[in-house]
């Protein structure tokens, strides 16, 4: 294929990103265009790492350059499925990558996860970090929380539970949430790791963390310590949490986490509400315990997003490929399932652009005209890249004191912004 | 005298320093090439080069995955590398306190083993800092240029 290639890559967080990265590389003289839902751009950078997690968000310092020197076009505010099909989008540019991760929290599959004081952990998190489509705000967890699932998600939601507002410095956590969720904070959180300290998923400096914020007593009814020849890893992993157990905050202490390894949720129990978790052990499964919770968050992994997944039906359940048809490809979660640290989207995305390259000779050799080939009407209510620069500046501008920015939790405010149509005196008299 | 700047990366941070590094030392007129470490043989080093090594850390404290095979390479082949002279800028977050800009840290202790000189500074950035990781590196590259032109 000899004329200019036209791509378009479906979600701009960092599997959109790099995969754009990679193709922008090895095809200079391609179109390539990032589309997403939102007005902004970074996904599950912006939405997804924790407010208080800023040196892990820095990583869209990278991923910005795409649009401001690498002539990658950004196109918010469009939604594949609903705006644009994934058909017309197919037809208009000669490859598409659906980069659109996983967003839909996974279930337990235990009896009693329906009741209504369960909690999803990635909801959870987007609520903190003011995501536009979650309007409904921080839940009541009453005084005991069970958390389930032991990875960093996981760690993630123990720690905003457990931080006092002023442990937020920095960070562009949405006060509003803060501020409903400081009003009725949690005394109790029952962690839940399914897998031994060993083996357990989690990031032993995600672990050490939890001992910088003060007045929180640990506690661990099962072993700690990790065989001699474990990995280093896991030795990590264990030396963390003996620091947690030897914290001893005394009278000073504000909230309980009781941590379990080795545990298997069975059922959460109550009729009407939530009463606590009936856990079992891995290691005999004759064992079972107890914990006597009002609420909780289950943080398992995620899953496709039933109403979002672009029409495709069971995608292909071949991991080792990126290509699902002709000319459509995926890569990131959506290819992978939720799993590994953002930079394990770079390997991805350069294993899936390599595959695209060698896919091309023996694509549909005509042009298509990319972006500029979408019907108007799409092209005008599209954020490109300067547009969200002005929704980014007005951030930073109104940021309160000690906070990175305020994200603005209405998107019609975000487009708004975007467009420069806002009513009133910032926005009048500017047309 | 060439610059040759190898880059070991997880999250393309250090490839982004090296981009940034190799394009200000172009405009200087300086000859400069840009390799990942991944794509680059212990065999293609040469005599009349300055090597710039930019490399994060990964894991507990290890070299990211694409910089592990030149590093195994120095492990087994051992070359000597007394003629070798580099200088090098390790990427890290002091958010992970003990394993700090370690990854950089274990390349530069093998390149010494084997006999090669570090010119200048033993660069560090810290992610944490939020400030521009290549307008850093070329800061701390002009001293290195500085102590160069002292050595010889």
């Amino acid at each position: 294929m000899d004329s200019v290639v036209s791509i378009a890559i479906v979600g701009s967080g960092p599997a959109g990103c790099y995969v754009a990265q990679s193709l922008r590389r090895a095809l200079p003289e391609s179109e390539i265009t990032i589309y997403d839902r939102l007005a902004s751009p970074f996904g599950l950078v912006r939405y997804g790492v924790a407010p208080d997690h800023q040196s892990t968000k820095s990583i869209q310092a990278q991923f910005a350059r795409l649009f401001e020197r690498e002539n990658v076009r950004f196109a918010g505010n469009i939604t594949v499925g609903s705006d644009v099909s994934l058909d017309e989008l197919r037809s208009t540019h000669n490859i598409v990558v659906l980069a659109s991760g996983l967003s839909e929290d996974r279930v337990v599959g235990v009896p009693g996860e329906d009741l209504p004081e369960v909690h999803r952990a990635g909801r959870l998190t987007r609520v903190f970090n003011a995501h536009p489509m979650e309007p409904v705000g921080v839940p009541d967890f009453g005084g005991a929380v069970a958390v389930i699932g032991g990875g960093n998600v996981s760690i993630d939601v123990l720690r905003l539970l457990i931080k006092r507002p002023e442990d937020f410095a920095n960070s562009d956590v949405d006060d509003t949430a803060l501020g409903q969720y400081a009003q009725a904070p949690v005394r109790r959180v029952e962690f839940i790791c399914r897998s031994t300290v060993a083996n357990a998923p989690s990031d032993p400096v995600m672990l050490a963390e939890l001992g910088r914020i003060p007045g929180v007593a640990f506690t661990c009814s099962d072993p700690v310590a990790v065989p001699e020849d474990a990995t280093r890893q896991a030795s990590a992993r264990a030396k963390a949490l003996e620091g947690l157990l030897e914290l001893a905050p005394g009278p000073q202490t504000r909230v309980q986490v009781a941590l379990h390894f080795g545990w298997s949720p069975v059922r959460i129990l109550g009729a009407d509400h939530v009463e606590g978790v009936e856990l079992r052990s891995v290691e005999d499964d004759r064992e079972h315990r107890r914990v006597a919770t009002d609420s909780v968050v289950t943080a398992v992994g995620f899953d496709f997003d039933r109403h979002n997944w672009h029409g495709l039906g069971e995608l292909s359940r071949n991991l080792e490929t990126g290509a699902l048809d002709r000319g459509l490809y995926r890569t990131g979660w959506i290819k992978r399932g939720s799993r590994g640290t953002i930079a394990e989207n770079r390997a991805c995305a350069k294993a899936v652009a390599e595959e695209i390259l060698a896919d091309l000779p023996a694509l549909d050799p005509a042009p298509r005209p990319g972006y500029d080939g979408l019907p108007e009407d799409v092209r005008a209510r599209a954020v490109d890249y300067a547009a969200w620069r002005r929704v980014d500046l007005a951030e930073a501008s109104a940021a309160a004191h000690g906070r990175a920015r305020k994200k603005f939790p209405s998107h019609d405010h975000m487009v708004a912004i975007a467009h420069d149509t806002l009513a009133g005196p910032s926005g009048a008299g500017n047309h | 005298m060439k610059i040759q700047v190898l880059f070991g990366t997880e999250s393309g941070n250090a490839e982004m320093a090296a981009e940034d590094l190799a394009l200000s030392v172009r405009s200087d007129d300086q000859e400069v090439e840009v390799h990942d470490l991944s794509d680059f043989s212990i065999s293609e080093l040469q005599h009349d080069a300055l090597y710039v090594f930019i490399c994060s850390t990964y894991g507990e404290g290890d070299l990211p995955n694409t910089a592990l095979p030149f590093f195994a390479d120095l492990n087994i082949v051992r070359p000597d590398l007394a003629w070798v002279r580099y200088a090098i800028f390790g990427l890290g977050d002091t958010f992970y306190s003990e394993t700090y800009s370690q990854g950089a840290t274990k390349l530069a202790d093998k390149l010494n083993e084997l006999g090669a000189e570090r010119v200048g500074e033993f660069g560090r950035y810290d992610a944490s800092s939020w400030e521009p990781v290549g307008e850093k590196a070329v800061e701390w590259f002009s001293g290195v240029l500085e102590a160069a032109a002292q050595m010889q």
